[in-house]
C-alpha cells in the first residue's frame, strides 16, 4: 500500500467522523422541555404555511409560561412528499432530538412508513393530513388522524350524490394515487348502495395536457355526474375542457379533494363554478372559531380563502397541546418512553371541537374505528372561480366509526 | 502477400475519397504511400484499418483470412495495428497505461477474475507492466511512465502513439503521418525508432508520410495517390523519375531539374 | 494500491523505491474492516447509525455510477431508475412471493443487470447530452410505469417489505442492518478497485477519452459500454435492494426522482468523476452534508445546484483530485528535497 490509499482511507474516515460530531450536536436534550417533530411537505408556498401554523400554534404556549412549566420545543422538517426523506427527518426526531410527539405528515405515501416506525419506537404520532384509510388499520397504538379518512370521503360523495344528484357517473382521471382512490370508491360505493356501473371510465398519465377526445364521448353518454382526478392543474384542465366540449352545466363537476388546492380554482377560472368536492374544512364557515382562523391567514400568509390543510395543521397542533397539557410529563432523559406513554394515553381521551366540520375524537383501542378521529366530511362547491373564488357547503356528512370497514 | 486489398472506394457525398485502390504488401515489406493534400490517404487507413467500412465490391484478406468489413477491434486483434495523424493518446491516462491499452489484446484473465483480482491477475499485470516497461526504454519513454500522457511535448506524444501501436504486438503497422512537425534533426531519430523496432519485432509496416525524404530514403515499394486513384507504385527511384507523379506533386510547369531536387530533399 | 488508478508498480521498478507489496495491501483492508466493525458502535445514537446505513447504501449506489459515468464516460442520467428497478423487483419478491431476502437480493441484483444492458443500448449511438436525454427518458418511463401499475403498488408503494433476518434473528434495528450493509458496500469497493485496476478498467478509461483510439487499439467499444452499464446495474440494483428491506420496509415511486438523480451525480462529481475513490467521498461528504442541512429545507436544492456548477467549473477533478494533487505535490517536493540533500 502506498500514500496514496493511506490518505484517502484516513481522509475517508475522518471526514466521516466529523461529519457525525457535528451531527452530534444538537443531540443534546434539554430538561423541562417538551420537544415535538413535525414534518410536512413544505415544497410550495402553502406547505410553507401548514408548518408554520403547526410550529407556531405549538410554540405560542411558551409566551403563557409553557405547558405546566415546561416550554415546547418544535423542530419542523421538510420531506418533500417523499418517504425517504420523511423516515430519515423521524429517525432523526426519535433517537436524535427524543421528541415526545411527532406530528406528520402531508402525503400518505409518507404517513405510512413513518407509522411503522412510530409503531415501532413507540412514539405517539398524530396525522394532520394524510387520507388513506390503510394507514389506521395496520393496529398502531401510537397513531392518530385528524384528517378525515378517505372511507369517509368516499362515502359523503357517495351517500350524497345517489341521494341528491343521480348514479350516471362517467369518470376521468390520472395516475395521481389520491384520485385513484377517490375513483375507486366511489365507483365501489355505488355499486354497493345502487349497483350502478360507471357510464364510462378512462385514466390517463399525469402529464396528458388534452383530456377532449375522452370528453366527447363522455358527453356522448349523457351522464348526471363527471367524476374528475387528478393533481389540481390536471382537474383544472379537465374541467376548462369538459365545458369547452359542450358538456352542459347541469353535469355536476365532481372533482377529487386536490380540487381544495388553491392553484385549482385560480387555473380553472369559470370553469370551476360548480365543482364539487369534499373537505375537512371550508373557509365560508361562519362560526366565530372558523372566521378568525380564515382573518389570521389572510393577513398572516396572503391566503384568502385557506383549504382544509391549513385548518388541518392547527387542528392537529391544537389537539397537541391539549393532550400534552392532559399527561402528566416528567421530562427527564429517563422518563422519556413514559412520558411518550402518557402522551399517547392522553390523545386517547381526547374529544375535541375545532376548525373541522364536527368533533374529533378518539379512543383507546388501536383501531381504525378508535384512531380516524374525524368523521365529518363536507361537500364543497366552487360558486366562483379565479383569484378571488368563493366556496358555499352544499352537504355536510358525519358517519359512524364502522363506516366504509367493509363489515 | 501478408495484406492483399482489392478494388477498395469510398465514397463522401458525391466525392470519391477512396476509388478502386489495391494494394497488396509483402511481409517484411516496408510500403510507403505518398499523394499530395485529399488524395485519400487517410482515408485508405481508415478503411484498411475498419474505422470506415469499403464499398461493395472491396475484399481485403490479411495473412490469408477474409478480413473485409470487420470492426476496427476485430481488425486490431488480427494483428493490424496503427498510429492517427491526429495522434489520440490517452491524454488523461498515463504513459504507461497507454501502452497497457494497446497491449489489451494479448492479456491473459477474464473479466471475472478481474472483478475479483485473483493473485493470477497480479501476476499478469506485473508481466504487462515489465513488459511495457521494456517497451518504453526502447522508446526512451521510461522516465516518463507515471505521467499522464496529456504532459508530454509534440515529439514525445508522437513517440508514445508509435509504442501504443507497438504494444499491441502487431504483424503490420500502419504509421499515419509519423514524422509530421518534427525538427529534421527528431525525424531522424524517429526514423531510426521505427527502423529499429522492425528489426526487433519482424515488423511489415505501411507509413503514409509528407515529408518525402522519409518515404525515399526508407521504402522498399512507394505507391502513390491522387484523387482517391493509385496513380503510380514501384521502388523509390522509378517513383521520382515518374511524370504523373511529378504532375501531381508539383503541377505541369516545373522543370524536371526542380522536381528531382524537391524530391530529393 | 494507488490513489488515483494509475500505477505505481512502474516507477518503483526505474526509480528503485520500495515495490508494492501484498502484505501492505492485507494490511490496509484489515485496517479498513477493523474500522468499519467498530464504527456503529462509535454512533452517539440509533439515528446516526440509520445514517450509516444511508452513507454505505449511496456508496454502493455511487461507486457503480463512477464506473459508468466517471470511468467510462457515459453520461447517463438513468442510474436512479435502475435503483428503482433494484428496489422494486426484490419488495415484489419478498412480499408476493415469499423469497427471504438474501434470495429476493441476487435476483433484484440480476434482473437490474439486465435493464443495465437496456438502459445501455443507447449508448451504441448517442454521446453526451443526447444520451443524457435518452437515459433521463428511460429513466421516467420507469417511474410513470411503476406509478401507474397497480401490481408494483401504484402511488401508494410498497409496505411491509421484511427485514432480512438470520437464524431466526429479525435483522430490522439499524446497528443489525449496518452488518448486512457494510460487508456488501465493501466487498462493492473492493470489487471496484479491482475491476479498474485490471485491464478492463484501462478500456473504460480509453474508450471515455477516444472511442475510436480505443477501436483501434483492438478494444471492443460496444463491448465495454454494455459491460459499464451492466456493472453499474449491479451495484444500483445492490443499493435498491438494500434501501427497499431497510427498516420500515417500504418504496415509492417519489423515491426516485430527478432530485435524487442529481444528488447521486452530485456525490461523483463532488467526490472526483473518474477517481477510484471518487463514488466513495462522494456518497460519504453529500450523506452527510445533506443531513447537516436538513433544517434548511428552503434552500437545499439550491444550494445543491450551486455547489455542483462551482465544482464543475472551478474544481472539475473534485475532492479526489484535490486529493491527488496534494499527495503528487507532497512527493515531488520529498523528491526535490531528497536530491538536495544528495547535493
Amino acid at each position: 500500500m502506498t500514500i496514496g490509499t493511506g490518505a484517502g482511507l484516513r481522509a475517508a474516515v475522518s471526514i466521516a467522523l466529523l461529519g457525525a460530531g457535528l451531527a452530534a450536536q444538537p443531540a443534546a436534550a434539554q430538561d423541562k422541555t417538551i420537544r415535538v417533530g413535525i414534518t410536512l411537505r413544505m415544497l410550495v408556498e402553502s406547505g410553507i404555511a401548514y408548518g408554520d401554523i403547526a410550529k407556531t400554534v405549538m410554540e405560542s404556549v411558551n409566551a403563557k409560561g409553557g405547558i405546566n412549566g415546561a416550554k415546547v420545543e418544535v423542530i419542523l422538517l421538510d420531506d418533500e412528499c417523499k418517504p425517504d426523506k420523511g423516515v430519515a427527518n423521524v429517525n432523526r426526531f426519535i433517537h436524535q432530538n427524543k421528541v415526545h410527539l411527532i406530528l406528520g405528515s402531508t402525503c400518505s405515501s409518507v404517513t405510512m412508513p413513518i407509522a411503522d416506525i412510530t409503531a415501532k419506537e413507540q412514539v405517539p404520532q398524530i396525522v394532520p393530513m394524510s387520507t388513506n384509510t390503510s394507514i389506521t388499520q395496520k393496529g398502531s397504538e401510537w397513531i392518530f388522524r385528524v384528517s378525515v379518512s378517505e372511507r369517509f370521503y368516499a362515502g359523503a360523495y357517495g351517500k350524497y350524490l345517489g341521494e341528491n344528484v343521480g348514479k350516471k357517473i362517467a369518470y376521468l382521471y390520472t395516475t395521481d394515487g389520491a384520485g385513484i382512490a377517490f375513483v375507486k370508491q366511489l365507483q365501489d360505493y355505488m355499486k354497493e348502495h345502487y349497483k350502478a356501473e360507471p357510464v364510462y371510465q378512462v385514466q390517463m398519465q399525469e402529464t396528458d395536457l388534452d383530456f377532449r377526445s375522452h370528453l366527447l364521448k363522455i358527453k356522448s353518454t349523457n351522464p348526471e355526474i363527471l367524476a374528475i382526478a387528478g393533481q389540481s392543474d390536471a382537474l383544472a384542465r379537465q374541467a376548462q375542457q369538459s365545458f369547452e366540449v359542450g358538456i352542459p352545466k347541469r353535469v355536476w363537476r365532481v372533482a377529487a379533494s386536490s380540487a381544495g388546492n388553491v392553484t385549482y380554482p385560480k387555473l380553472a377560472g369559470e370553469a370551476a363554478v360548480g365543482t364539487t368536492f369534499t373537505q375537512a374544512f371550508n373557509c365560508a364557515d361562519e362560526r366565530p372559531i372558523a372566521k378568525q382562523f380564515v382573518a389570521m391567514v389572510k393577513e398572516k400568509y396572503k391566503f384568502s380563502c385557506p383549504d382544509h390543510d391549513f385548518s388541518q395543521a392547527w387542528d392537529a397542533a391544537q389537539i397537541a397541546l391539549v393532550a400534552l397539557g392532559k399527561a402528566n410529563l416528567k421530562l427527564t432523559d429517563a422518563a422519556l418512553a413514559d412520558d411518550r406513554r402518557a402522551i399517547r394515553d392522553a390523545i386517547a381521551t381526547i374529544r375535541y371541537e375545532g376548525l373541522a366540520g364536527g368533533p374529533i375524537e378518539f379512543c383507546a383501542a388501536p383501531t381504525p374505528q378508535c384512531r380516524d378521529g374525524n368523521r365529518t366530511a363536507m361537500l364543497v362547491q366552487y360558486t366562483k372561480g379565479g383569484e378571488n373564488f368563493e366556496t358555499k357547503v352544499v352537504g355536510r356528512v358525519s358517519f359512524d366509526k364502522d363506516f366504509g370497514l367493509g363489515k | 502477400m501478408l495484406l492483399e486489398v482489392t478494388g477498395f472506394s469510398k465514397h463522401f457525398g458525391g466525392l470519391a475519397a477512396v476509388s478502386n485502390v489495391d494494394l497488396n504488401v509483402e511481409e517484411g515489406e516496408i510500403r510507403g504511400i505518398i499523394g499530395p493534400n485529399g488524395s485519400g490517404k487517410s482515408t485508405l487507413f481508415n478503411l484498411i484499418s475498419g474505422v470506415y467500412r469499403p464499398e461493395p465490391g472491396g475484399t481485403m484478406y490479411f495473412d490469408g483470412e477474409n478480413v473485409t468489413n470487420l470492426p476496427p477491434h476485430e481488425i486490431a486483434s488480427r494483428g493490424i495495428s496503427r498510429t492517427f495523424q491526429m495522434l489520440r493518446i490517452f491524454s488523461q491516462m498515463t504513459v504507461l497505461e497507454n501502452l497497457l491499452v494497446g497491449h489489451q489484446r494479448h492479456t491473459r484473465y477474464g473479466i471475472l477474475s478481474a472483478i475479483v483480482g485473483t493473485p493470477a491477475v497480479w501476476a499478469e499485470e506485473r508481466r504487462m507492466r515489465a513488459e511495457m516497461m521494456d517497451l518504453l526504454a526502447f522508446i526512451g519513454l521510461a522516465d516518463y511512465a507515471t505521467m499522464p500522457a496529456g504532459e508530454l511535448s509534440g515529439g514525445q506524444r508522437r513517440l508514445l502513439a508509435l509504442g501504443r501501436a507497438m504494444a499491441m504486438r502487431p504483424k503490420l503497422l500502419m504509421l499515419d503521418e509519423p514524422a509530421a512537425g518534427l525538427s529534421p534533426l527528431n525525424v531522424d531519430k524517429l526514423l531510426e525508432t521505427v527502423l529499429s523496432l522492425k528489426e526487433r519485432f519482424g515488423l511489415t509496416l505501411i507509413i503514409i508520410e509528407h515529408i518525402l525524404k522519409v518515404v525515399m530514403d526508407t521504402c522498399d515499394l512507394v505507391t502513390v495517390l491522387e484523387h482517391g486513384e493509385k496513380i503510380a507504385e514501384g521502388t523509390p527511384a522509378e517513383i521520382k523519375d515518374d511524370h504523373h507523379v511529378i504532375e501531381a506533386y508539383l503541377g505541369k510547369e516545373m522543370k524536371d531539374a526542380d522536381v528531382r531536387a524537391f524530391l530529393r530533399g | 494500491m494507488t490513489a488515483h488508478g494509475t500505477d505505481e508498480a512502474a516507477p518503483a521498478a526505474t526509480t528503485g523505491a520500495k515495490p508494492v507489496t501484498a502484505t501492505r495491501h492485507l494490511l490496509a483492508w484489515v485496517a479498513g474492516i477493523g474500522v468499519l466493525s467498530v464504527l456503529p458502535w462509535l454512533a452517539v445514537n440509533d439515528y446516526h447509525r440509520f445514517l450509516l446505513d444511508l452513507i454505505l447504501i449511496n456508496v454502493i449506489l455511487a461507486v457503480g455510477l463512477n464506473i459508468v459515468k466517471g470511468f467510462a464516460g457515459q453520461v447517463t442520467v438513468g442510474h436512479i431508475a435502475l435503483m428503482a428497478i433494484g428496489a422494486y423487483t426484490s419488495a415484489i419478491l419478498a412480499t408476493k412471493f415469499g423469497f427471504p431476502f438474501w434470495l429476493a437480493l441476487p435476483s433484484a441484483v440480476l434482473v437490474t443487470a439486465l435493464a443495465g444492458a437496456i438502459v445501455g443500448i443507447p449508448s451504441f449511438r448517442l454521446e453526451g447530452a443526447y444520451l443524457a436525454l435518452a437515459t433521463l427518458g428511460l429513466a421516467e418511463s420507469v417511474r410513470i410505469f411503476i406509478s401507474a401499475n397497480d401490481y408494483l403498488g401504484a402511488s401508494i408503494g410498497i409496505t411491509d417489505i421484511p427485514p432480512p433476518s438470520l437464524f431466526g434473528l429479525r435483522l430490522d434495528t439499524h446497528l443489525s442492518y449496518y452488518y448486512v450493509v457494510m460487508p456488501l458496500a465493501l466487498a462493492g469497493v473492493y470489487f471496484s478497485f479491482c475491476i479498474l485496476r485490471s485491464n478492463t478498467g484501462r478500456a473504460f478509461k480509453a474508450l471515455r477519452e477516444d472511442p475510436l483510439a480505443a477501436a483501434a487499439a483492438g478494444i471492443n467499444v460496444q463491448k465495454y459500454k454494455t459491460l459499464a452499464f451492466v456493472l453499474s446495474a449491479v451495484y444500483a440494483g445492490c443499493a435498491g435492494s438494500l434501501a427497499a428491506h431497510m427498516t420500515p420496509g417500504f418504496i415509492h415511486p417519489n423515491s426516485y426522482m430527478l432530485a435524487e438523480m442529481v444528488t447521486l451525480l452530485l456525490m461523483v462529481i463532488l467526490g472526483g468523476i473518474g477517481h477510484i475513490w471518487g463514488g466513495i467521498i462522494g456518497a460519504i461528504v453529500v450523506t452527510i452534508v445533506y443531513d447537516l442541512t436538513r433544517d434548511y429545507y428552503n434552500y437545499q436544492m439550491l444550494v445543491f445546484g450551486m455547489v455542483i456548477v462551482l465544482t464543475v467549473m472551478y474544481m472539475p477533478t473534485g475532492i479526489g483530485g484535490i486529493i491527488d494533487r496534494y499527495i503528487v505535490t507532497r512527493r515531488f517536493v520529498a523528491l526535490r528535497k531528497a536530491k538536495g540533500d544528495a547535493a
